[in-house]
């Protein structure tokens, strides 16, 4: 035993191990917030990952700008067929609108779940070594961004908020292996169907929709939103299409492959919705259903 | 002024490896191809070979560290295989030659070696459920390529920076 202890650098391995393993757990846990040095640490390394972004994300737009004026003239012919179709859609569309305020001021309910307020960032970094499907935005705490908040782009949602420090935030895509990632959607028709976004498929590359009613028929092409049912997004944030339907494990309910409408490949600017009506910690956050606008109500319900 | 580049160098490097991670995935013929660029480990390599091993370690503990935090929030995974790396490549260049093919294609084993253990860590933890095959061929293989076409365009210029830092110091002892 005496030559064991002499052995320092035993020693100090065996510790540096068990710190090692107590180190790896405590990170691995489901943490809401990052300790104080992480949020320096992240900080200060988002500061400079934002300097560099910027002629990065300048020159990847050159690229995507030289690839989109060699589709013009194909784009501008498929374009100028649909401008007529176009006229049409917005005239209705107007005229809906209008119709939709005139029921709000009806049944004194302006209250939406579809408004949002958005908050613009730019991806500064993502996880260079892919294994989770991360970015990491410009924008955090101090803008407004808070937990499980819906990311998009222009097409259509990319993923939620998993993590926020003053100045930065993760955001978790929706191509993730995490089970406990949902999202409420469901598929546009005339009869709505609801469902859960959970998980995705690696070989084909879509995201699978489950627990749709049986009952109710979908079909291959039609679009999925999101349904705002889940707590925290914003109602009608476009996902994807319908690529395919079966059954699930069970055959109890449908499961639908839907192929996402956002291009998950370069994302360089995004939008973070933060909901306007009240949000609930339901299906898409941490399902532990309370309320957060008002924490105290929240815990009075529960009792 | 030398004695600063190395640090800077790798900073750049640091934060340039997220911006070329926005590059991938690629498809091709509908197979997904995962490009991880592994730039810094590389130049740490290349440090721990031809300038000091010890300096090495103490810089990627230093990365380590700050890639756990920044980008993978699972503290202790980066910070321990960025010094073993750097051990190992200063360990091993003892009984070798150091001529630069050579220390490239270690370099580049190193790296395939850091991506293996990394599979098998985030599959130990359910992260991820590719299977092997699956990793070798879409992670493991197009991973190694762009790497090593990295250290081919970009190697010499690490061993000229390293080479007029270790003549430097030389000089101030002297």
């Amino acid at each position: 035993m005496p030559q064991f202890f002499f052995n320092k650098k035993l020693i100090l391995l065996l510790v540096g191990m068990v710190f090692l393993v107590a180190l790896i757990s405590f990170s691995l846990r489901e943490r809401t917030k990052a300790t104080l040095p992480e949020q320096i640490i992240k900080d200060t390394v988002g500061v400079a990952q934002s300097i560099v972004a910027k002629p990065a994300n300048y020159i990847t737009g050159v690229f995507n700008s030289i690839d989109s004026l060699l589709n013009t003239y194909e784009e501008n012919k498929r374009l100028k067929a649909r401008l007529e179709e176009f006229a049409a859609v917005q005239a209705e569309a107007s005229d809906l609108k209008s119709e939709i305020k005139k029921f709000q001021e009806l049944t004194d309910k302006s209250e939406s779940l579809k408004a949002y307020d958005p908050i613009h960032a730019t991806v500064i970094a993502r996880n260079p070594d892919q294994w989770e499907e991360k970015i990491i935005l410009d924008k955090g705490s101090s803008h407004g961004v808070e937990k499980n908040m819906a990311v998009m782009t222009a097409k259509g949602l990319v993923g939620k908020v998993t993590l926020v420090t003053p100045f930065t935030s993760e955001v978790e895509l929706l191509y993730t292996n995490n089970p406990n990632y949902r999202v409420s959607a469901m598929v546009q028709g005339d009869k709505q169907a609801y469902g859960l976004i959970e998980g995705y498929d690696k070989e084909r590359n879509e995201l699978i929709m489950k627990r749709i009613d049986s009952s109710l028929t979908v079909k291959k092409g039609q679009q999925v939103v999101s349904s705002g049912l889940g707590g925290i997004f914003p109602k009608n944030v476009p996902i994807g299409e319908i690529t395919e339907v079966s059954t699930d494990d069970f055959g109890l309910t449908k499961m639908a492959y839907v192929k996402p409408s956002a291009d998950f490949s370069i994302l360089d600017y995004v939008v973070i919705a933060k909901r306007s009506a009240t949000v609930i910690d339901g299906s898409d956050g941490n399902t532990s259903n309370e309320d957060l606008s008002h924490p105290q109500k929240g815990k009075e319900g529960a009792k | 002024m030398v004695r600063f580049l190395i640090p800077t160098v790798a900073v750049l490097l640091f934060l340039l490896e997220p911006e070329f991670a926005m590059l991938s995935p690629i498809e091709v013929k509908g197979q997904v191809y995962y490009l991880v660029p592994r730039f810094l480990i590389l130049y740490l390599i290349f440090i721990s070979i031809y300038y000091s091993r010890q300096r090495a370690v103490m810089y990627g503990l230093f990365f380590g560290v700050l890639y756990d935090v920044f980008y993978i929030d699972i503290i202790g995974l980066y910070s321990v295989l960025f010094p073993l790396i750097c051990f190992l490549a200063g360990s091993i260049v003892k009984v070798i030659h150091q001529h630069l093919v050579v220390t490239t294609t270690i370099s580049v084993v190193l790296v395939a070696i850091l991506e293996f253990i990394l599979y098998q860590f985030f599959y130990l933890i359910d992260f991820t459920t590719i299977p092997l095959s699956d990793f070798l061929l879409s992670r493991l293989l197009p991973t190694i390529i762009a790497n090593a076409l990295f250290l081919m365009i970009l190697g010499w210029a690490f061993k000229y920076l390293i080479n007029a830092r270790v003549l430097q110091r030389a000089r101030e002892v002297s």
